[in-house]
């Protein structure tokens, strides 16, 4: 041992050190004054350590009937931690669905307006309801059964839907 | 729960209560609490410095042990993954009382060890006067080197399951542990010694 360690002492107390571990270590011990005296404190600590367990009493606590008890309750106890995962799951969809709701919005009012073909776009009057053929042409009708479901989902009438207008003629 | 086999008794090996325990056999559970019970309780009580709390704290840590069954890998180290939860126990118990008693702990190394005065065998014995100061100097180390120095020089567990249970690496843990010593030693020097009063 080219430097005192308390931690070698401790093992080789503890009976860890391997046997040419332990002869060196105990050799170095012999002819040193401050492993000599380490050794005597670590003697004592482990002494004091077991007459203070054995002499702990026993606890009813540390009955096993009171534990099964315990195990019964806990097993048909509901996982609090699923449920906190599941409002988390239940956030997570309503802010995807509310996202889509506005993307879906966006698409809807930013979308020309106007005849099909010519003139599409900027300038045209926004009073107009939009034709069948724009309404093709854009794609809008893919949305239309998307966006009756998502409204059907909230529950509300999310966007102003040029689509809804063509329903009511 | 539904037994299985033949009872287990108190001499059947860790590995093999613990399989029958995992397969739901409630009396190789009794046998494994019953087994490591009173050294988690004695933690738990050393971590705390209270009775009634280290009762529900080691009820806790058994529950938490009895689902959590399947997920010990070392099977030969039963005790040290016990204690591993009922540290865990122990920290969220603080948390949630609110406890925060940690003494200043600080560091005298370099004298301590000057002054120290070598035991006699006659120290050995610890009556009941000295087991409560042992008791109190171990309640003034700050808590975390406590748990470390306790389960060495108490539940015998090996500088590498002590890393493991506190997360630490070995050089910390033997440092730790060396220090804990160091002041444990001091609290009690002149109760050591012929310094008895």
């Amino acid at each position: 041992m080219s430097t005192c360690r308390e931690s070698e002492l401790d093992a080789l107390l503890a009976g860890e050190l391997a046997p040419e571990d332990a002869s060196r270590v105990r050799a170095h011990a012999e002819g040193c004054a401050a492993c000599k005296h380490a050794l005597a404190w670590q003697r004592l600590e482990r002494g004091w350590m077991t007459q203070r367990a054995r002499r702990e009493l026993v606890r009813p606590a540390l009955s096993f009937s009171a534990l099964e008890a315990r195990l019964a309750v806990a097993q048909k106890a509901p996982a609090p931690v699923r449920h906190a995962r599941r409002e988390g799951q239940w956030r997570h969809w309503g802010k995807m669905a509310m996202a889509a709701a506005a993307a879906v919005a966006f698409v809807g009012l930013s979308l020309p307006r106007g005849g099909a073909g010519v003139g599409v776009g900027v300038g045209v009057g926004t009073e107009e309801p939009w034709s069948r053929e724009l309404i093709v042409a854009t794609g809008v009708e893919a949305c239309e059964d998307a966006a009756a479901a998502l409204e059907a989902r909230v529950g509300a009438c999310l966007i102003a839907s040029p689509v809804l207008a063509l329903r009511a003629d | 729960m539904v037994l299985v086999g033949t009872p287990p008794s108190d001499t059947d090996g860790e590995r093999g209560l613990l399989r029958r325990a995992r397969t739901g056999d409630p009396a190789a559970f009794r046998v494994i609490f019953e087994r490591h019970s009173p050294a988690v309780w004695r933690f738990l009580r050393d971590l705390l410095r209270d009775e009634a709390a280290a009762d529900e704290a080691t009820q806790e840590t058994f529950v938490r042990a009895h689902s959590r069954l399947g997920a010990l890998r070392d099977e030969d180290r039963v005790g040290s993954w016990l204690l591993g939860i009922a540290r865990h126990v122990y920290l969220e118990s603080r948390r949630t009382r609110g406890v925060h008693v940690d003494v200043a702990d600080e560091e005298h190394a370099h004298q301590v060890e000057a002054v120290l005065p070598t035991p006699s065998p006659e120290d050995l014995l610890l009556d009941q006067e000295l087991a409560g100061l042992l008791t109190e100097a171990l309640g003034m180390l700050h808590a975390e080197r406590r748990a470390a120095l306790l389960l060495r020089i108490d539940h015998g567990l090996a500088y590498e399951e002590i890393a493991s249970v506190m997360g630490w690496s070995l050089p910390k843990v033997k440092n730790e542990i060396h220090r804990a010593r160091l002041r444990l030693r001091e609290q009690l020097a002149a109760h050591v010694g012929g310094g008895r009063p």
